[in-house]
């Protein structure tokens, strides 16, 4: 088995301008934060965005000008407020929305899967989801003579993914909420890990079975620390709350914003740069 | 005993945990505390044996915690009986009616029910792009029981006709969700901070069933953009109980992260302050 740990830098050389990038997590938690800032150091461009509950990468990416496309069925910062590049861009027209909903994700990535071109649902007709989306079509069940909606399958190019811990191999742990990231790593065309820690396998399978991405879905895996900061990763911390107010402020108004990408993203040449920006003591507080 | 003490946020809490049954499985949106506060309330008051299902994480929790802003991922993380994949959540447990009730917060809703979570003015140039529907496009027509809320009743939310269909109510009143082969039978209730509503049987209308106590018909017809059914002898709304009450202030929700749903931006800002102050660890 290959040996996949490699740098930050190499690993996304593995994402492509317009390619369709997965993203992990779900909105405040375990998002793939060091990965979203290498991209944007690197200038990808045109990239599509799939995440199911969108948050912070989704927004940087979008304000940074990697990001044109938006695949998703909720982008928002929860209690804290609207995502502001979100929807700057997208009340400006700059950005194609499709618009998601759970199922169309859930039940695209499994067709992509199953290698059928579509999958039915139930839901949605009726709704106004169907006259912004003219790839969903309603038919007649040829079983039983049901109206149903066809969902076409979703295949990420590529796709971001933070975890607890994993071997050099890329078996990957995730400790807590899976949300959709399994399923995003069986669709994906590649995979890129980024891990609290890299353990011995040894360490995987002392809680055996559990291991939610097996080393051949992955392409790269890099060790990155605190890598979802500032969103959460349990069980070592939760969300900096203080940052992501910050943030929401800052990202209203372009030149504040552009600051922000200073500070956080272009200037610090290395994750650990970025972490001593950040300061000991606001990382000691999200301790969980 | 009935309180005398209470604000409209425990107010709306109690109306809400009162619509959930014992072994009730609940599903729970992104950001809403109130319903996290319902869910909880429920469990340790009337419904023991109901299960919340928490958005995040997607998991099945028995343990009650207080309601925690920082904290949340930690409770549900720790005392989770399942991780659940989003599909499985999205494909199975929702479509085939094991998952019982979920709430609902729309942006905007119509006279029959039908509610927008997507955006303000046209879709293709958007006056405000909102968040999104997340799964109210299918569970709107799947889910047994639907569930509504509305923090702060206003002709912004109640209005005539809607920008974006994400939520199939009743449609046009005229043409039936069992006509259409809907699993769903639809919203059943709307709990605001003035009243309980539902929709008449007939002509599926909005109608009053009963007005918290001090609001008057004429005042909850003046926030609604569109005619109320206010039948002559609306009842009022069962005030909350002082245990109800008590397990809210003092068990569930000490530090009123319910009220983040109810206030304006800036004086959001200011209760959020509070609470992170609270929350995070002292030096």
């Amino acid at each position: 088995m290959s040996d996949k740990l490699v740098s930050l830098s190499e690993a996304i050389d593995l994402v492509k301008d317009g390619d369709l990038l997965g993203i992990g997590g779900m909105s405040l938690y375990r998002r793939p934060m060091v990965l979203t800032r290498e991209i944007i150091r690197k200038g990808v461009k045109n990239l599509g965005i799939l995440t199911f509950i969108a948050g912070l990468p989704t927004d940087l990416l979008i304000g940074a000008r990697c990001a044109s496309r938006i695949r998703s069925c909720y982008v928002g910062f929860e209690m804290f407020g609207l995502a502001p590049n979100y929807r700057r861009f997208s009340e400006n027209g700059e950005l194609e929305i499709i618009e998601e909903t759970e199922v169309t994700i859930v039940l695209g990535l499994k067709a992509t899967l199953l290698q059928v071109p579509h999958l039915p649902t139930r839901g949605i007709r009726c709704t106004d989801v169907m006259k912004v989306r003219s790839d969903l079509k309603e038919y007649t069940c040829p079983l039983s003579g049901e109206k149903l909606v066809a969902l076409p399958p979703i295949k990420p190019d590529v796709s971001i993914i933070h975890v607890a811990m994993a071997d050099r191999m890329g078996n990957a742990h995730i400790d807590g909420a899976v949300w959709l990231d399994e399923d995003l790593a069986k669709a994906s065309g590649k995979v890129i890990i980024s891990a609290e820690k890299i353990v011995e396998t040894e360490e995987i399978i002392r809680a055996p079975g559990r291991a939610n991405i097996p080393h051949f879905m992955v392409d790269a895996v890099v060790r990155t620390p605190y890598g979802a900061h500032p969103t959460s990763c349990y069980p070592f911390y939760t969300y900096d709350i203080n940052h992501i107010r910050k943030y929401l402020e800052v990202a209203r108004n372009e030149n504040s914003f552009s600051e922000y990408l200073n500070t956080y993203v272009y200037e610090p040449g290395t994750h650990e740069e970025y972490l001593d920006r950040v300061g000991a003591s606001t990382l000691s507080k999200i301790l969980l | 005993m009935y309180s005398e003490d209470f604000t409209t946020d425990e107010m709306v809490v109690v109306c809400m945990a009162r619509e959930i049954k014992d072994y009730d499985v609940m599903a729970q949106g992104i950001a809403t505390p109130l319903v996290t506060n319902a869910y909880l309330l429920a469990k340790k008051t009337h419904a023991p044996n109901c299960t919340p299902m928490f958005h995040m994480g997607n998991t099945y929790v028995l343990e009650t915690r207080p309601v925690s802003l920082l904290y949340f991922e930690k409770y549900v993380c720790t005392w989770a009986i399942r991780f659940q994949h989003s599909g499985e959540v999205t494909m199975e447990h929702l479509p085939s009616g094991r998952v019982t009730i979920e709430y609902f917060r729309p942006a905007q809703i119509d006279a029959y029910g039908n509610f927008n979570n997507t955006c303000i003015g046209d879709w293709h140039s958007p006056k405000v792009r909102l968040p999104g529907a997340a799964g109210i496009p299918e569970v709107s027509i799947t889910y047994k029981k639907i569930l509504l809320y509305v923090p702060r009743h206003n002709k912004r939310t109640f209005v005539p006709k809607i920008d974006f269909v994400s939520g199939v109510g009743f449609l046009d009143g005229k043409t039936t969700r069992e006509e259409l082969g809907f699993p769903g039978k639809g919203p059943y209730h709307i709990i605001t901070d003035l009243a309980v509503l539902g929709f008449d049987d007939d002509t599926k209308r909005m109608k009053v069933i009963s007005l918290h106590p001090g609001v008057t018909p004429e005042e909850i017809q003046e926030k609604t953009g569109f005619e109320l059914i206010i039948p002559e002898d609306v009842p009022e709304t069962e005030p909350p109980t002082k245990e109800q009450i008590r397990i809210i202030r003092e068990e569930i929700d000490p530090l009123g992260i319910r009220r983040l749903e109810f206030l304006p931006a800036d004086e959001r800002d200011a209760l959020l302050d509070k609470i992170i102050e609270n929350e995070l660890p002292k030096p």
